[in-house]
């Protein structure tokens, strides 16, 4: 008997399946990410929003990713549904802490899906995954670096507006290409 | 054709030749692609099945179309669940073809 499946698609179908999941959390964070932008616009805070608003189109992408990886090679991938955003926060500080208890999150996923990558021998796609541990570690660096600002400035007034215009400076910190 | 995996009610196959599966529904044997197989999976496997255990699903049907809206299928819980055996078995069988092919 021909090995139908395999001529057809090259990633493990248990795999597939963790993929989409992915790409349904990426929408998710992606979402996430605009609700904050929205709320840093709102409260004043130009470039937090700005931030926020690359972040989301930067989530996107790496759902567009997965989306293209899963289709190129054979798989189907579904249109993910979001919902539950949240759009109430109390501070810009807690905006930053779920910003980064979502990309651990992602970051947790990402391994999550290498191990079985691993399982069930699928090198391909454990290969495409590397991409995302090292692009999850500066996600990662970038809003521990954003909390780090809240521990060193005073948010008091002058303060925030302070702590808003160094945001811009992070990513290119954590990203100097 | 090579049988794949029989479950109570359905039957799933593959042909080599033309590189498609078929499904044996009883009444009516459906042609699939992979891509469409996957996406048949996937709807099963969408299906709160729960609803239908506790009586949230009161009709306890689920109306299921198949290969872009070809065919339509009502099926009830205990197919549903025979169905999500089905594909269990027929992805875990070629699984094992794969290993051996």
């Amino acid at each position: 008997m021909k090995d139908l499946v395999r001529q057809n698609l090259l990633i493990h179908v248990d795999i597939l399946d963790l993929l989409n999941k992915q790409i349904k959390q990426e929408a998710q964070s992606s979402a996430a990410y605009l609700a904050m932008a929205s709320w840093c616009d709102h409260n004043g805070l130009v470039y937090s929003a700005e931030f926020f608003y690359e972040q989301s189109t930067e989530e996107r992408e790496h759902m567009m990713k997965i989306f293209h990886f899963i289709n190129d090679n054979g798989g189907t991938t579904y249109s993910p549904e979001v919902s539950n955003i949240n759009h109430d926060f109390a501070s810009l500080e807690e905006i930053f802490e779920t910003a980064l208890d979502q990309e651990i999150a992602i970051t947790k996923s990402i391994h999550n899906i290498i191990y079985e990558c691993r399982n069930k021998r699928d090198l391909t796609t454990e290969n495409f995954l590397q991409w995302y541990v090292k692009e999850q570690m500066e996600e990662e660096q970038t809003m521990r670096r954003a909390l780090e600002l809240f521990d060193l400035i005073n948010t008091e007034n002058v303060g925030l507006r302070f702590l808003d215009e160094r945001i811009k400076e992070i990513r290119e910190e954590a990203n100097p290409e | 054709m090579n049988t794949i995996y029989t479950s109570k009610y359905f039957a799933a196959s593959q042909c080599d030749n033309s590189r498609r599966f078929y499904i044996d529904f009883g009444h009516k044997t459906v042609k699939f692609s992979l891509c469409q197989l996957l996406a048949f999976r996937h709807r099963l496997k969408s299906i709160d099945i729960e609803q239908h255990l506790n009586g949230e699903n009161t009709h306890g049907l689920e109306v299921v179309s198949l290969c872009n809206r070809e065919h339509l299928f009502v099926f009830n819980t205990l197919e549903i669940l025979d169905l999500l055996s089905l594909v269990d078995g027929a992805f875990a069988m070629m699984e094992i073809n794969s290993v051996i092919a």
